[in-house]
């Protein structure tokens, strides 16, 4: 008994040892990489800085004063809600019955569940101008087709006015990310035993219950999970509108990510950009916060 | 009245015939098992039944109504699953009453028969647990529960015990037999469990490779196997199977001759190959003049089941008192109870040609 006492310790250690050694690597990169930058913003954003330079001076609360009594990122927050709830509702709405069509036995299944997948694997700067190409007021494919069908009589200027700009900006980001949604409830309805859909048809459930009774209450879970995740990448979401439409007309579509570009490298005012950029990392906390404890409950 | 019929129905998944030529007649209020190796065809009948596979020929009628194309939900009846297929997300109480809110029972109906319910199955405590925070066994009774609740015609139970542990599973063999003969409904019970089909069916349909092969009463189908392969199925250890010939009256095997009662059997037995069975039990160690010697001998506490080997090298199993001395290798004289003989045509699943009369059911222990 005395024995294992001093023995076992000795061993624990040795592999405490060993285990910190393994992870250091990972640390030391993640230090590097995510905490520096995290600091250097927040170091920033209490300067006045010229980004050529990278000169400036010290102006303590005088930014986040400016982001808390100007309109611009109060602005850019509210457009940011507007895109990130809109295209998120798209894309579960069109995720969620995408993946129960390709659950369905039907003879073109790996072909689709393939295809599908098409979107979210182009690289953005492509999507996006087949997609400019596509809202093109001059040219573009939309218009004439919708002209065609009637249910436009003139040509629409997609991109260049609101609403319209905010519409088109959301469309092409539900296109392009509801794959994501679709990958992650298909795997999941793959798991629901189909025990469970027989029994419900015995108990006398037609399919429209058996889609709340037995498929939703399954997906909960997942869809929890999906909707915290692109929540949180659609809320910082840059390329995509950017390439799109800039944040144009004037700010109508300019989410915080853009304004923080446009600040540091439009307007050259690292500092205030950086003060945004402290202010929209705030917002994020919520969504990190939520999905952090959703997933710590359930492991 | 729900009488349960499979009219010639046969049951195809591609090229594959998983069902051939069945015919099987349930009474109202019998308790038939479907018995037999995996693969025979036994899950699939019981899910035709249910609706939830469709014959590919065939008529199946519940209760006088033909249901081939009538939906689950529409057939009155009601199953229990291997797995239980218990709502994972609803309690137990949600659970059972499901099957009633999906028929549209008023609130308060629906309470009391759940009450009702929980209450034959003592679940009354539990009805405000989720099935994860559940044993198995009380898993199983939600199942039963859910089952029970809607009064259903008929009750269709697929291997409901195989995912329990002996001791449950022999307890809960006892409460269905009783729920059975309290709710007096039909129930047709797949298993490939013979000892839950001998002690809880009234009838048993032993059914192998898409045919069904013998349906009967427990007894009827241990003392009277339709053919080689109920004789083997049926019996732990099974029935000792010895190909010979028939020499007069005589059956020859391994050198030595046999004699048997030819009038006993089917008149126009020729001669040719044929296999003789008889069970363990029949099988008398120092009492007849067959040669043998012993090869194992595996003693279970009340009983030995001796392995023997003929000077031919074929085996056959004897069951003994435990209390019976006996060696490996001992070279040893042994019988065979003359009355418990049967005789099968040599294929697999030949049929039995002795004459079927009450002789031929020997009680056990008159060795």
């Amino acid at each position: 008994m005395s024995a294992t006492a001093t023995n076992t310790p000795r061993l624990e250690r040795a592999y405490a040892r060993l285990g910190v050694l393994l992870i250091a690597p990972t640390i030391l990169v993640f230090s590097l990489v995510i905490v520096y930058p995290l600091l250097a913003a927040i170091y920033l954003s209490v300067f006045s800085i010229y980004t050529p330079t990278l000169q400036g001076n010290f102006v303590g609360a005088d930014n986040y004063v400016k982001l808390l009594t100007g309109h611009e990122f109060w602005n850019s927050l509210g457009v940011t809600l507007v895109w990130t709830f809109g295209t998120l509702t798209l894309q579960i709405v069109f995720g969620v019955g995408m993946a129960l069509l390709l659950h369905q036995n039907i003879w073109f299944r790996s072909l689709a569940r393939s295809l599908v997948l098409f979107p979210y694997f182009l690289s953005t700067v492509v999507a996006v101008l087949v997609w400019r190409w596509l809202f093109n007021d001059l040219y573009g494919a939309m218009n004439h087709g919708l002209m065609q069908l009637g249910i436009l009589d003139m040509p629409l200027d997609w991109l260049g006015s609101m609403p319209n700009a905010m519409i088109g900006v959301i469309l092409v980001g539900a296109w392009k990310y509801f794959p994501f949604v679709v990958i992650a409830v298909l795997a999941r309805l793959q798991t629901i035993p189909e025990h469970l859909y027989e029994a419900a048809r015995i108990d006398g459930a037609g399919p429209v219950a058996r889609f709340w009774d037995v498929t939703m209450p399954q997906l909960r879970n997942v869809l929890t999970v999906i909707i915290l995740l692109r929540a949180i990448w659609d809320f910082k979401e840059f390329d995509l509108i950017y390439l799109l439409t800039g944040g144009g007309p004037v700010t109508s579509t300019q989410t915080l990510s853009l304004l923080v570009y446009q600040e540091a490298f439009g307007l050259n005012r690292m500092g205030q950009a950086a003060a945004y950029s402290v202010g929209m990392m705030l917002v994020m906390l919520v969504f990190m916060v939520l999905y952090i404890r959703r997933t710590g409950k359930e492991s | 009245m729900a009488d349960v019929t499979l009219r010639n129905v046969r049951k195809q998944f591609g090229t594959f015939v998983a069902l051939e030529k069945l015919d099987i007649d349930i009474r109202s209020g019998e308790f038939v098992a479907l018995l037999g190796p995996s693969g025979c065809g036994k899950s699939t009948t019981l899910r035709m039944l249910a609706g939830l596979e469709f014959p590919t020929s065939g008529e199946i009628s519940i209760g006088g109504r033909v249901v081939n194309d009538v939906a689950p939900g529409k057939r009155d009846i009601a199953m229990v699953f291997q797995s239980y297929a218990l709502y994972p997300h609803m309690t137990v109480g949600e659970n059972i009453e499901y099957p009633l809110k999906k028929r549209g029972v008023k609130a308060t109906e629906r309470k009391a028969a759940v009450l009702r319910a929980a209450e034959m199955l003592q679940l009354e405590p539990l009805l405000d647990r989720k099935p994860k925070q559940l044993s198995g066994g009380q898993q199983q009774r939600v199942a039963l529960g859910r089952a029970l609740v809607r009064d259903p015609q008929v009750f269709l139970l697929d291997e409901p015990l195989s995912n329990l542990d002996a001791k449950l599973r022999s307890y809960m063999r006892a409460e269905l037999i009783e729920l059975h003969r309290r709710l007096g409904k039909t129930m047709v019970y797949v298993t490939h469990d013979q000892l839950e089909a001998m002690t809880m069916a009234s009838r048993i349909a032993v059914m192998f490779d898409g045919r069904l092969q013998q349906f009967d009463t427990p007894a009827a189908v241990y003392n009277r196997p339709a053919n080689r392969f109920v004789a083997s199925f049926i019996g732990t250890p099974s029935m000792n199977q010895l190909e010979g010939a028939v020499d007069g009256s005589t059956f020859r095997v391994a050198g030595h001759a046999i004699p048997i009662d030819r009038s006993r059997f089917v008149h126009a037995l020729g001669s040719g190959t044929f296999v003789l069975g008889v069970r363990p039990e029949f099988v008398t160690i120092g009492g007849g003049d067959l040669p043998a010697r012993i090869r194992l001998v595996e003693n279970t506490g009340h009983e030995q089941i001796v392995t023997l080997e003929l000077t031919d090298g074929t085996r056959l199993l004897a069951r003994t008192d435990a209390a019976r001395r006996l060696d490996v290798g001992q070279s040893v004289q042994i019988g065979f109870h003359p009355d418990a003989l049967h005789l099968f045509a040599p294929e697999e699943t030949g049929r039995r040609l002795n004459k079927d009369d009450a002789a031929s059911v020997i009680p056990m222990r008159s060795r």
